[in-house]
């Protein structure tokens, strides 16, 4: 990479006393923070490569807060970045150009659930996984579930569309998304579908999710509930190398088996993973498999039998399946808590994300250890293979700056890969400011200038997180935001 | 009454290229309206056009583009009959998992364009779902793409959300990829009728917790119910309201369901109740799919309420003489007026209770079909909420000058002002 074509500017001088003061006057003391180490925090989100204070943090507690500081915001032109729990990959929540970050992590009401009617409304705050729990034992869950949902929010799983291992058989978070409100640039609140299914008129509540902030604040979100499974299967599957492991993943997707999650782990994680929970990994497979399929008691047996006699004939040298609801979950826990687990492997990693048809899975992965061995950086495997999502992570040591360079390079050699391939730069963790320089390459100047129209149609004035998702190209309304702020690039 | 103007000439485009090209032409020269279609077989949804243009077919953008089939998608022209898609995927074991009516006619693009569904979209969802690549041309003759070919991908803005259900106002579908499911080896449906509505309305709380997980649940009134079997050529008990629920898998499980789902409905007393099977119940799924459109009745509508309020809705119009079909657990009821409605002021009276159902139930209504003539009378997708605003301001991005379909969505608004 790269030089991005948006700008980071140092922060600073960019809101006045009078602004401040009427924000404080909305949120007091306690609903903001604007000291400079305090505001550090808030420099970066899991995108450590580019960083820059925001001039001022809120906490709005309700709807009407977040009216008030984006009404705020449109009056003295300051731009504005929502943020959840900072968990983006992609430096989504990065504040170019400075300005008000709105955290939603104190909006974490769960408002209300209907089992019946299958949805529940919920705040933009609340972490995916008190979601999750608040609704064991009634029967149903929500069924998107990112690796990180100890920690991210629904509505940044809502403004990125998260996936998560599941997703396979159950759709990511689009498919479970019935409505939102939102609160628009101008400050205007509009309820977006709702409980009901078919509102008339265009799918706004699909167009705005995966739009990563650049549409709006989203305040309320009305997700689907998914009736729990009746009955689970999961299986670890053993390979000797790598080609027989991918070649095996599109032999079940090719057979017409849809398993409810189908996750590899290379060698490399296997090691880390092994290090930190002590599962009973073979260190000496080249990959392992983790399959689960899920349905109906009397079909999930067939189903298992199925894949791990494709498993065999294609390689595996031993398929094991979880004995108990603690071993499944102790598999789980490694896979969903892998990426804790590569810091005792290397003090730096960046973790990418791409997409293949899943038939390419085999020729991506020995594009990707080619890579890593041309510029001599280490990288491991673990991802959502099942649909075609890589996640090839990058070991290297931050303060070195010809790794950082390397490394660089090699993911973007990785994703322009999946392009020829077929695929996509981002599976699930989104453009945000990492990825704009790629989004050339997978659409023409017509695809972007009309996402550049839909965005107008939202966030007229460019307020809204400025500088992400699309190229900056000719006008776009934030040119005052450059001109003010000229400079760029934090650390590297 | 207001000026129905039918449109007269046709352009049928024989490459997307071809398309942009004069749509580039139209736009910088005569700006006519232009008025996508594909089957026909909608083209009554939404306001009718106030203003001759061009009808624009896209009946020879029907190729198959690519179908790698091990990686269940495929990409298709949108011009393609529905029937000749679910042919080809059909070879492979595979489909598109989404009840389309008149599939014979009905073209993919024009699915998408309506955001069509059936019974199955209780557990397989609708085409929001499917659609993970588009290809389109704008009003302005530009061509444009957004999402991809793989069934993962967040790379810019999903404008194939935008585009599903969108009446071909913000721009002529010409391709899509989908994302497929194999097809099931086995389905089959129960048929239960009951002695009164609220053993129906106990029997799916009921459901709602089942050991069976069903991909239909529907619910029918008499009317409905007898033109369903009807239609399916089946003899089928269809005097009291129906609750018909269909599942599917392999032959075992779709036996231990109906066993299951017998025994989990006898403590609501069923008044009959037959398990549909094999190709019968393949006849069953085609009709609970065509009720929609099989009516010679001059008006169809589309509830939309929690379905925990479909019972009742369905009792509301019960009342009035109205037959209907529910996808009872999407809460969406589909209903036809009988032919005492011949005039506005006729259909006015009879739906009236209902809009008030729709509203006291934040719900909505939307008329899918009724002549040209009464559109203006009716709230065709009901009361309009805020997002309209939005909606407006996109269908002005994305189509400034206002040619693409100017008036369905939108009813009849001053032209390029
Ligand atoms: C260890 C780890 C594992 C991960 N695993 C997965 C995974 O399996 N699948 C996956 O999809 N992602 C994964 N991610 C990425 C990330 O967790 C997701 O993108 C998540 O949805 C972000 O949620 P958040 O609350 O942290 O949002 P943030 O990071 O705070 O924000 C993300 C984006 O959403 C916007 N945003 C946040 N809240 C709102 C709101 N209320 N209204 C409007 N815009 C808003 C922000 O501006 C930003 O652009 C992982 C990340 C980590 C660190």
């Amino acid at each position: 990479m790269t030089t991005t074509d948006h700008d980071v500017s140092r922060s600073a001088a960019g809101v006045g006393a009078a602004f401040l003061t009427r924000l404080e006057s909305i949120f007091g003391e306690h609903g903001l923070i604007r000291q400079p180490e305090e505001l550090l925090v808030y420099e970066c989100d899991g995108y450590v490569i580019e960083k820059n204070v925001p001039d001022v943090v809120v906490f709005p507690e309700s709807t009407e807060q977040v009216v008030k500081v984006v009404n705020l915001c449109a009056e003295f032109q300051v731009p504005f970045v929502p943020r959840g729990a900072g968990t983006s990959l992609a430096g989504g929540c990065l504040p170019v150009g400075g300005g008000v970050m709105i955290s939603l992590t104190r909006m974490k009401r769960i408002l209300e659930v209907n089992l019946r009617d299958r949805y529940a409304v919920v705040e933009p705050g609340v972490v995916n996984l008190h979601l999750t729990q608040h609704l064991k034992g009634t029967g149903y869950h929500y069924a998107p579930d990112p690796s990180s949902q100890g920690a991210c929010t629904i509505g940044g799983n809502f403004a990125t569309n998260s996936g998560g291992p599941h997703t396979l058989k159950y759709g990511v978070t689009v498919n479970h998304v019935l409505g939102a409100e939102v609160v628009l640039p101008d400050g205007s609140v509009v309820q977006l579908g709702g409980a009901v299914e078919d509102t008339p008129g265009y799918d706004l509540t699909g167009l705005f999710v995966g739009s990563e902030g650049t549409f709006g604040v989203c305040t309320r979100v009305t997700v689907r509930l998914t009736r729990d499974p009746a009955a689970c299967r999961t299986l670890l599957a053993v390979f000797n190398s790598v080609r027989e492991a991918t070649q095996s993943i599109s032999q079940i997707i090719g057979a017409g088996i849809v398993p409810a999650a189908l996750e590899m782990m290379d060698q490399g994680i296997i090691e880390a993973v092994e290090a930190a929970f002590h599962f009973g990994f073979p260190l000496d497979a080249a990959a392992v498999l983790l399959i689960e399929v899920d349905g109906l008691e009397v079909a999930v047996d067939d189903e298992a039998r199925q894949i791990i006699a494709i498993c065999q004939a294609g390689g595996a040298r031993e398929v094991r399946q979880a004995n108990s609801p603690r071993e499944r979950q102790l598999l789980w826990k490694c896979r969903k808590q892998a990426f804790g687990a590569i810091g005792r492997l290397s003090p730096s990693y960046c973790t990418q994300d791409g997409v293949v048809p899943r038939t390419k899975l085999p020729e991506i992965q020995e594009f990707i250890t080619a890579v890593g061995q041309r510029h001599a950086i280490r990288i491991v495997n673990v991802f959502h293979a099942g649909d075609g999502n890589i996640h090839p992570i990058l070991l290297f040591d931050e303060r070195d700056s010809d790794q950082v360079r390397r490394v660089l390079e090699a993911s973007e050699e990785i994703l322009l890969k999946c392009i020829e391939l077929g695929g996509s730069v981002t599976g699930e963790h989104g453009i945000g400011v990492e990825k704009i320089s790629l989004m050339h390459r997978l659409f023409d100047a017509h695809d972007l200038d009309v996402m550049r129209s839909v965005r107008q149609a939202f966030n007229p004035g460019g307020l809204c997180s400025p500088m992400k998702m699309l190229p900056t190209a000719g006008a776009c309304g934030m040119e005052h935001v450059m001109q003010k702020r000229p400079g760029r690039r934090a650390a590297l | 009454m207001p000026r129905v103007a039918e449109p007269i000439d046709e352009y049928l485009p024989t490459t997307p290229g071809e398309l942009c090209r004069w749509m580039a032409e139209n736009a910088d020269g005569e700006q006519r309206p232009v008025y996508p279609v594909g089957g026909r077989t909608a083209l009554r949804f939404g306001y009718p056009a106030a203003a001759p243009g061009i009808t624009l077919s896209t009946a020879q953008l029907a190729r198959v583009v690519d179908y790698p089939a091990r990686d269940m998608t495929i990409t298709v022209e949108a011009g393609i009959r529905m029937d000749d898609l679910a042919a080809v995927l059909k070879r492979e074991r595979q489909r598109l998992a989404v009840d389309v009516a008149q599939a014979h006619r009905a073209t993919l693009g024009g699915a998408i364009a309506t955001n069509t569904s059936g019974p199955r979209r209780y557990g397989l969802g609708t085409l929001r779902d499917y659609v993970i690549g588009v290809s389109a041309v704008d009003a302005l003759g530009r061509p444009f793409k957004a999402g991809g070919r793989v069934v993962k991908n967040v790379a810019g803005y999903d404008l194939c959300k935008a585009l599903v259900g969108s009446l071909g106002t913000l721009g002529v579908i010409t391709q899509a990829t989908l994302k497929l499911r194999p097809a099931p080896e086995a389905s089959a449906l129960v048929w239960a009728a009951f002695d009164r509505l609220s053993l129906i309305d106990a029997a799916l709380a009921r459901l709602a917790v089942s050991s069976t997980r069903p991909m239909a649940l529907e619910l029918l009134l008499p009317g409905a119910a007898t033109a369903i079997a009807a239609e399916a050529g089946l003899d089928l008990p269809a005097h009291r309201p129906v609750l018909c629920i269909g599942v599917e898998g392999a032959p075992h499980e779709v036996q231990w369901q109906i066993d299951e789902l017998t025994s989990e409905l006898a403590e609501f007393h069923p008044h009959d109740l037959v398990a549909v099977n094999a190709l019968e119940s393949l006849r069953l799924w085609f009709a609970l799919t065509e009720y929609q459109v099989v009516s010679d009745e001059p008006l169809t509508f589309q509830a939309s309420v929690r379905p925990s309020q479909a019972v009742e809705f369905a009792a509301c119009a019960d009342q009035l003489g109205i037959s209907v079909q529910a996808h009872a657990g999407n809460g969406i009821v589909l209903g036809h007026l009988s032919d005492r409605a011949t005039t506005l002021a006729a259909a006015h009276s009879l739906l009236a209770p209902l809009y008030d159902f729709v509203r006291r139930a934040h719900g909505v209504m939307t008329i899918l079909n009724c002549p040209p003539d009464w559109a203006h009378g009716l709230p065709l997708f009901g009361d309009l909420s805020p997002a309209w605003e939005l909606m407006r301001r996109l269908k002005s991005q994305l189509d400034p000058k206002n040619l693409l379909n100017p008036e369905r969505f939108f009813g009849r608004t001053p032209r390029d002002a």
